[in-house]
């Protein structure tokens, strides 16, 4: 890795109004198709970056902009290299390959922030997830599923949330298992955290990751965002305990629907959750240990129990990881209706959805005013620990 | 822009008419976007090619620069110029640098002066974000190297940045002394320098004298007798800081002005010396080194050096401030063969803590996540052995600086490599090298001028004809016996000061009847004390009475008290006592220790000397010292720890003031 190149790293993540999959695609032309690098690009006059990287007007401009603000980047890059922070970039071949794979170009984060071990990436991995309020039994299934992958030398992804997560890698520790603590941050904002993980860290099992800039701060959209990270990460998932909505059942039916297999721990009759719902719509049954059950008896048992829930989850409004960052970026400097966000960061996305979205964050207030208007609160407040 | 009109502007901004042509050259290139090496000597004009190229970028021009008092020199002149500049540094209010900050992110700056420790400051690093940044300049650029005479870890956090920064952002480093080891250093370190101009760094002005002595006591003699013919005021050198204040009250004792200067003095004072010396308040500074870089006076007349540097490099650097303006000026280096080249070895072989030093703080890093004072804590090694071993620690990528808010913390890195100490042999051998060549110039019978430029890469063809070499002008002091007894008067007549600078005390400033180390004093002490021989004897109770005599004769005193002892038994409180019959003042034994400590040698810093001590002294009849005038003796002044503990102790009992008077001060670890 080129250290030399992170300003240009970060800076492109940082293009207005630009998709994930925009920016990575302009990396592909830049590196593979152009054979080229940042220096060229960040020296072309407008006509030549249309011609040559076939970008339109906007773009350009967006491009031509951003070199003003390169010093800028360097500075900040300068503070991550002195923290002993790393960014890989999505060519490096030290990024996450499960990662790639996982996400492909369109939603690939385009760099990681990390800090530690950053060969625990190429290992075999998974991620237990659940609730925030797990119960007992749930969280001894996360025990017993974190000592079985630790004694297989798989890695534990965990998103670093209460209940599930934190037991997941609590238990990782306890059986001295390798770990990804995946940030719903920037990497410069996690503060004791690194204190706290110090020993793992040192000795090389705990990795810390983000995908977000490195100074953002906690917000529960960026907790949301940060989940089909830890999806992505992982070569197995496991769900202890899903409620039928919130950040674990979306993610589960998004794996589902794109085909990946997720194991779902087998609830007991009498219990209230929404993992047999999860099981009803594909995912996998398994046992307290983590062991696959037979499939037919499950089927049997969903079928009884299908009265219990209603199915009146509608899907929710998600977004990706850069785009609620900037969504929340705006709403931090005052209040704004959805169409004015729209506009300011360049989104294609109608004021309707936005709205939906916006409501759906409990760190948003919505005034009483018409149009609504909407501001971020108790940023600082919640924390995650 | 073509240099008729640059010139045009260069008129009416800055009021000059012409550039030099490599002034132009350099602004030029940068104009362009590339990254420059200058090397010039003090004089040349090196400010002004980063000053008129900021003036026409548009944005903020950050200049790094080591030395707190030519930054205030130069935001002055350009400020009077019209130019907006400003700088961030510690010595000003948060409240002005936030301000000054906010500033530049509004546009409203063109030059901002920073010193390169800022880039670890959090406040800072958040703003560069959103300022519009158009150059990056690196003064005293020798500073980044380890090759160099004056090698800042602080700089490390510069080389970073400039590396990250876009290879077509404008960037110079400048320097007036870089051998061309120290060049290649500089080129190595920041990547991608695009041209490196290199001038003649002969000063026409400057008329070099060796003087070779016998002793100190004819170096004093010297100066009594000819400082007052040398031109204007200067500067005068000394190694250690004991020497500056003995060399200044040496030369006030005969009635030329003078004034001390050292890091012993905060920053207030300093820049009280630093305006008294532009103001000519004095005939002459004596200082350490301290104080050179940073001045920006046009007319100093002399540079005296009582003690040897280092290096080639470190004189020439250091007499490089001297004549500005032209006028001639005299540089003087007085050299004893027999006791001189002592303290520069000693520097040279200590330049870094042992080995173990170092795997004392990796171990301890490795266990967790410490602030300095917690490093300082576990390893138990001084301060300044903390800082150089952690600087170096980072540099070999072995430890982060990291910040956890506002706090900065330490962390040994997963993939940390092994230490390589032998890098550090290497520099040493380097050092040494260097220390030969300076002591080739005490006895070079060639020109003084050409060997020193030389040294620094130069090749000055021909000769100065203006040194003592050259002119056959070979100073010797044959006078000795003239000034003898003036000097041992003031030599019996000499005591070392207690300084107290803590505030909310009553602890005043007090003296030592000696310095440990300078007489047998000291050797008398460590023989009580412990090899079991005794009271102190009756010579030292003599010393102590002179020194109150000559300093407290006046004062009343109400109580004696004393520092109760550790481990020497009985031997302060019966000195304290004969001493009470002798000065027919009260002595109380009531001041106890409320716990055992432990004795304050075994601590190495000064912090944890403290914290041993913190709240243990009681007085019993706590009434009795309201209101007092209390002398307080004790046997020897280290850090002076516990005289200042009891000295805030008696003051929250009601004391009215308390003063220090001990046998022996030490100097820099002699016990």
């Amino acid at each position: 890795m080129i250290i030399n190149e992170w300003t240009y790293w970060i800076a492109i993540t940082q293009l207005k109004g630009w998709r994930i999959e925009a920016v990575n695609k302009l990396v592909v032309n830049i590196f593979h198709e152009q054979k080229s690098s940042f220096e060229e690009i960040f020296s072309l006059e407008r006509n030549e970056l249309s011609n040559r990287y076939n970008l339109n007007e906007k773009e350009c401009l967006d491009i031509i902009n951003l070199k003003e603000e390169l010093p800028n980047y360097s500075f900040l890059a300068e503070d991550l290299k002195s923290q002993g922070f790393e960014i890989i970039p999505i060519n490096s071949p030290d990024y996450s390959p499960t990662l790639k794979e996982n996400l492909k170009l369109k939603s690939s984060p385009t760099v990681i922030y990390i800090k530690g071990n950053r060969k625990i990436l190429m290992e075999k991995s998974i991620a237990i997830v659940g609730s925030r309020e797990a119960d007992d039994i749930s969280l001894e299934f996360t025990d017993n599923v974190a000592k079985k992958a630790s004694k297989e030398f798989k890695v534990i992804v965990s998103g670093f949330a209460k209940g599930v997560d934190r037991q997941a890698l609590e238990s990782a520790m306890k059986y001295t298992g390798q770990s990804i603590i995946v940030l719903p941050q920037g990497v410069l904002t996690f503060g004791s955290g690194y204190q706290k993980y110090y020993q793992q860290i040192v000795n090389g099992d705990v990795l810390v990751l983000s995908v977000f800039h490195p100074k953002a701060q906690w917000a529960s959209g960026l907790a949301m965002a940060r989940n089909p990270i830890i999806y992505a990460l992982a070569h197995e998932i496991y769900v202890a305990q899903s409620s039928d909505s919130g950040g674990t059942w979306h993610g589960v039916i998004d794996g589902l629907r794109k085909g990946r297999e997720i194991f779902v721990r087998k609830p007991e009759p009498n219990e209230k959750n929404a993992n047999q719902l999860l099981i009803q719509r594909g995912a996998i049954p398994v046992d307290l240990h983590g062991e696959i059950q037979e499939s037919k008896k499950y089927i049997e048992n969903a079928i009884e129990e299908k009265y219990i829930f209603k199915e009146h989850h509608k899907t929710k409004a998600v977004a990706e990881p850069d785009i609620v960052e900037k969504i929340f970026g705006i709403l931090k400097t005052g209040s704004y209706t959805s169409a004015e966000i729209i506009q300011k960061a360049q989104l294609n996305w109608k004021p309707g959805q936005l709205t939906k979205f916006l409501k759906e964050q409990n760190n948003v207030r919505m005034s009483d005013s018409t149009p609504k208007r909407f501001t971020i609160v108790g940023e600082q407040s919640e924390t995650l620990f | 822009m073509n240099r008729e009109q640059a010139e045009q502007i260069l008129s009416k901004t800055f009021c000059i008419d012409k550039f030099y042509d490599t002034q132009w050259e350099v602004i030029k290139r940068l104009l362009i976007g590339e990254r420059i090496l200058l090397i010039e000597k003090t004089g040349f004009g090196k400010s002004l090619c980063f000053q008129f190229t900021a003036t026409q970028l548009s944005g903020t021009t950050i200049i790094f620069s080591p030395l707190i008092a030519l930054m205030r020199d130069q935001v002055n002149k350009l400020n009077s110029l019209g130019i907006p500049v400003r700088c961030i540094n510690s010595n000003q209010e948060l409240e002005e640098n936030n301000e000054i900050i906010a500033e530049a992110i509004a546009g409203n700056i063109k030059i901002l002066y920073i010193a390169p420790e800022r880039m670890e400051n959090i406040d800072w690093l958040a703003s560069t974000r959103q300022m519009n940044i158009s150059m990056v300049v690196i003064d005293e650029a020798h500073c980044i190297s380890n090759w160099g005479h004056d090698f800042r870890p602080a700089y490390r956090r510069i080389i970073n940045l400039v590396n990250l920064l876009p290879i077509s952002f404008p960037v110079l480093a400048c320097t007036a002394t870089a051998t061309l080891r120290v060049e290649e250093d500089i080129k190595n370190q920041i990547g991608n320098i695009n041209y490196t101009y290199r001038g003649n760094l002969l000063r026409e002005n400057f008329r070099l004298f060796v003087i070779k002595v016998e002793t100190e006591e004819e170096k004093m003699a010297w100066l009594g007798k000819n400082l007052n013919n040398l031109p204007g005021t200067g500067l005068i050198y000394t190694g250690t800081r004991v020497n500056t204040e003995i060399y200044s009250r040496w030369l006030k004792y005969l009635g030329i002005e003078s004034k001390n200067y050292s890091a012993d003095l905060d920053a207030d004072q300093r820049k009280e010396v630093e305006l008294g010396l532009l103001e000519n308040r004095w005939k002459c500074i004596v200082s350490t080194n301290a104080l050179g870089m940073g001045i920006d006076k046009p007319d100093i007349g002399f540079i005296i050096h009582t003690q040897i540097p280092e290096s080639p490099i470190h004189y020439y650097q250091e007499i490089g401030r001297a004549g500005r303006n032209g006028d001639k000026t005299f540089i003087i280096l007085f050299y004893n063969p027999n006791a001189d080249d002592d303290l520069p070895i000693y520097f040279i072989e200590n330049h870094k803590p042992v080995i173990t030093k170092y795997y004392k703080v990796i171990e301890a890093l490795k266990r967790s996540r410490l602030g300095e004072n917690d490093i300082i804590r576990e390893a138990n090694l001084k301060k300044t052995e903390i800082r150089v071993i952690k600087a170096d620690l980072i540099d070999q990528s072995i430890i982060n600086e990291v910040l956890d808010g506002r706090s900065k913390k330490y962390e040994y890195r997963f993939d940390a490599p092994e230490l390589n100490y032998s890098a550090f042999d290497e520099i040493m051998q380097h050092k040494q090298r260097d220390f030969r060549k300076i002591r080739e110039y005490i006895y070079t019978y060639d020109c003084r001028m050409k060997y020193l430029t030389d040294y620094l890469g130069d090749n000055l063809k021909g000769k100065c004809n203006k040194c003592d070499n050259d002119t056959n002008n070979v100073k010797v002091v044959d006078f000795y016996e003239d000034w003898k007894e003036k000097i041992e008067t003031f030599q019996e007549s000499y005591y070392p000061q207690l300084e107290v600078k803590a505030l909310h005390t009553k602890l005043q400033s007090g003296f030592a009847a000696a310095y440990y180390g300078f007489s047998n004093v000291g050797k008398t002490i460590h023989k009580c004390k412990y090899k079991n021989k005794g009271d102190f004897p009756d010579s030292l109770l003599n010393i102590t009475i002179k020194a109150f005599n000559a300093n407290f004769k006046s004062t009343d005193f109400d109580l004696l008290l004393y520092v109760p002892p550790t481990e020497s038994g009985d031997l302060v409180r019966n000195f304290a006592s004969k001493l009470a019959r002798e000065l027919k003042i009260k002595i109380s034994h009531s001041l106890h220790k409320s716990k055992p400590t432990k004795p304050q040698k075994i601590f190495q810093s000064s912090l944890m000397k403290s914290e041993n001590l913190k709240g243990v002294f009681i007085y019993e009849n706590q009434s009795e010292i309201n209101g007092k005038k209390i002398l307080l003796i004790d046997d020897i002044w280290d850090s002076g720890a516990s005289m200042k503990e009891i000295g805030k102790y008696l003051t929250s009992l009601g004391a009215e003031k308390i003063v220090p008077l001990v046998i022996a001060k030490t100097v820099g670890g002699d016990v």
